[in-house]
């Protein structure tokens, strides 16, 4: 009997402490700002509502499995009665074990997280290892504890899950698409994360005709990769993109060959020769059909564009960091793509190697394609460029085009004399910017309109 | 756009990777596991080398660790290779590659390491003295079905590490779950070490369990003689009892007959095992299940890079 009143008195502890613990963390959660705060009394879910908000998704993930899993074994402690053996109940115990030692290290990093979030002492982690429930309770409770960037903290919760409304700014469609070089209607990028969609990109409509050499401008975060992605169809979008006439999204398996796309790092085996590996590239995605002679040319002839010649025996491990750049674009080069996107070719090069790499993306554009290249350091070779494309994040942090013209052009409309001036009108306050990303797109979405209207005219 | 334009399909790419791995043979120093793995198999026939396919024990313990030699060396020839380059993957899929090619390229470079390893485990295992069976199974060599185990073993141990590299993103993953599949794998071989219920069903996904089994089939286990209650006895024969020493006169009795080796290959009778029965049925099921545990990881590996694209930037 006595037994039997301790087991009760042990499961209504655990069910109050369980109780406590959630309300507090409601509580949490909804300084923090952001919605979904019921999640507090989920198990495994109320730490992925916590993750998001400290920035700590991966870690989240981790402990909410872990979290779960916690909580079925105390469940089936407390309700069932499984006649287990000896060494079963022993494996179930270790791994009981491991569930509690990883969790409660999980915990602690939780918990750090917190502290840094809410501006505390650090001492706060010895109440919370006494009684986590009233730690918490003292934090979402208390008046004086609140989040030292809860603007920060709620901005970021809130990104991407309701695009700024933007007067004058239409969802592309229904405008006729160009059939000769690349003609781009994206209506939306989306991700769902934590059973939300959040917008990555928004509205964005141009044409880029055939040989130009075009840069990708925008802050950080402003979704420069993503929209080089979904125009290469690698990341699709709800979007129509088209090149040269050709549906890139309904026929990716052919088109792909068409496009080359050149990744910020230099992907690229080292313990190969420099030869090889151009002809590697080329033999995988030339047409089958064409004669070693002609494929052996073209690989030749890309490697002397590109000056690789010169050690094409030697490993390409023992290159410099310009060399690497070189052999990298050299392998989407040599299968002749009509479209050839570049995401920062010059990043960690030094000026005059820079200005080589993209006289030569010049030179490629002058025989006709179409080179997009992101780069960070655009004023030192603005120049050589056709066109720039300006993203920006809008007050919804949602990706939205903010300018699309020639380079002269970009200047009049910004009002700024530097590429670097033009990305730090639309980058926000917070990041060292003039902010000015809603009011950009807005003009931008005016002047387009008028000029479409000058045209129907 | 022409319709008519083909692309290297996925036997072509797979020749075009396979070249590029036998030059990163050369260029990367992947030839050094041929030498490390004749160095671990010198130590090991040092040991136990001179018992093997001599006695039961012998027999079980130098398979034994034959089978860790292989498996060794099977996981140690790819646990990195996919994972150390998964970006250089994720770029190349991208362009168009099969993810299929490029595990088929893996997989037949693979065997050719595995095959060597074998080759230069048989040859150090023949020039410690290695007494081999004489007439063989299968083949009707006895070299020659301990080398196709020894070499299934190897590959397809080659092959589940493979499998790990495909699955984590990590070189330091990768060596850190290597460790535990190892210990796996000779925890639960069931032949060295006594399981029993739930652990024994374990045994039929393990590499070493088959590898285990097929070696003493092919050894010829059931057939050789048992050493241990005749040493237990020599032990023993000391013992006095009422001031005579009985199993000192039987021992010497035994000795003077000559018949000592007809008594250890009698004790052996009493210690068979079904699953080391010498036929060929026993010995094809036994490689059966280790190709089966190898179909299964190249299409765990396969699925599991298929995926690649999911990685996030």
């Amino acid at each position: 009997m006595e037994q039997i009143q301790q087991q009760v008195v042990n499961n209504l502890s655990i069910l109050i402490q369980w109780f406590l613990f959630s309300v507090a963390l409601q509580r949490v959660l909804r300084k923090m700002g952001g919605k979904k705060t019921w999640m507090a009394y989920v198990p495994g879910l109320r730490y992925l509502a916590l993750s998001e908000r400290l920035d700590m998704e991966k870690d989240g993930v981790v402990c909410a499995v872990l979290d779960a899993l916690s909580v079925i074994a105390v469940l089936v402690n407390l309700t069932v009665a499984i006649d287990m053996s000896e060494r079963v109940s022993l494996a179930m115990a270790l791994i009981q074990l491991v569930v509690i030692v990883a969790l409660f290290v999980f915990r602690i990093r939780f918990f750090l997280a917190l502290i840094r979030a809410f501006d505390m002492k650090k001492r706060w982690i010895i109440l919370w290892l006494i009684a986590e429930w009233l730690t918490l309770m003292i934090i979402g409770f208390g008046k004086k504890f609140q989040p030292v960037a809860v603007g920060r903290i709620h901005e970021d919760w809130e990104a991407g899950t309701a695009p700024a409304e933007i007067p004058g700014v239409r969802s592309p469609g229904g405008r006729a698409m160009s059939n000769t070089g690349l003609s781009v209607d994206l209506r939306e990028r989306t991700v769902k994360e934590l059973f939300e969609k959040r917008y990555l990109l928004k509205d964005i409509a141009l044409d880029i005709p055939n040989g130009s050499l075009v840069l990708l401008l925008g802050g950080s975060g402003a979704g420069k990769t993503t929209f080089v992605n979904a125009l290469i169809g690698y990341e699709k979008a709800d979007a129509t993109v088209l090149l040269n006439g050709a549906d890139v999204y309904k026929d990716y398996d052919r088109m792909k060959y068409r496009i080359g796309f050149v990744p910020q790092q230099n992907l690229i085996r080292g313990n190969d020769t420099v030869q090889h590996t151009v002809t590697d590239a080329a033999e995988l995605r030339l047409p089958a059909q064409m004669p070693n002679a002609e494929r052996d040319e073209k690989v030749t002839e890309v490697m002397d564009l590109l000056g690789l010649t010169a050690g094409a025996d030697g490993l390409v491990c023992k290159k410099s960091g310009g060399q690497l750049r070189r052999i990298s674009i050299a392998m989407e080069l040599v299968t002749d793509p009509e479209l050839f996107v570049l995401d920062e070719p010059d990043s960690g090069l030094d000026g005059v190697i820079a200005r080589e790499i993209f006289t030569k993306l010049r030179g490629i554009a002058d025989e006709g394609k179409i080179v997009i290249v992101i780069t960070h350091t655009p004023d030192r070779v603005i120049d050589l460029f056709d066109k720039v494309i300006v993203l920006a994040k809008d007050s919804g942090r949602v990706g939205r085009l903010a300018f699309y013209g020639s380079p002269q052009e970009a200047r009049d409309f910004f009002g700024k004399d530097t590429m670097e001036g033009v990305v730090m009108s639309v980058n926000r306050k917070e990041e060292g910017g003039e902010g000015l990303a809603d009011e950009c797109i807005e003009r931008y979405a005016k002047m387009t309109a008028e000029k479409e209207e000058g045209v129907r005219a | 756009m022409n319709e008519n334009i083909r692309h290297k399909g996925r036997v072509g790419q797979t020749f075009i990777y396979l070249g590029k791995l036998l030059r990163m043979f050369v260029y990367q120093s992947d030839w050094k596991v041929l030498p490390m793995g004749a160095i671990i198999a010198s130590v090991v026939t040092f040991v136990v080398g001179a018992n093997l396919f001599v006695t039961q024990e012998g027999t079980l313990m130098g398979a034994f660790a034959l089978v860790c030699v292989c498996i060794w060396n099977g996981f140690f020839n790819s646990i990195q290779v996919v994972c150390r380059e998964r970006g250089i993957v994720k770029r190349e899929h991208r362009s168009g590659m099969h993810i299929s090619s490029y595990v088929m390229a893996q997989m037949i470079y693979q065997f050719m390491l595995c095959l060597a390893q074998t080759v230069i485990t048989l040859v150090i295992c023949n020039l410690s003295g290695v007494q081999f069976p004489q007439q063989g199974i299968i083949s009707g060599q006895g070299i020659l079905d301990v080398g196709v185990t020894l070499l299934l073993i190897t590959f397809a141990a080659d092959m589940m590490a493979l499998m790990v590299s495909c699955v984590v993103r990590t070189t330091t993953t990768a060596m850190t779950v290597m460790p535990f599949l190892l210990i796996f794998q000779l925890v639960f071989s069931g032949g060295f070490f006594q399981l029993a219920g739930f652990a024994k069903k374990i045994t039929v996904l393990t590499i070493s369990r088959w590898g285990l089994d097929s070696l003493c089939a092919v050894g010829r286990y059931n057939e050789l003689k048992m050493v241990t209650l005749w040493n237990t006895i020599f032990k023993f024969k000391d013992i006095e009892f009422e001031g005579t020493k009985p199993l000192l006169d039987v021992i010497l009795q035994v000795q003077e007959q000559g018949k000592v080796d007809d008594i250890l290959y009698w004790s052996g009778t009493y210690n068979t095992r079904d699953a080391f029965v010498s036929t060929a049925e026993n010995v094809l099921k036994n490689w059966g299940a280790i190709a089966l545990l190898t179909f299964v990881f190249i299409v765990v590996a396969i699925i599991a890079l298929k995926l690649i694209d999911r990685d996030k930037r």
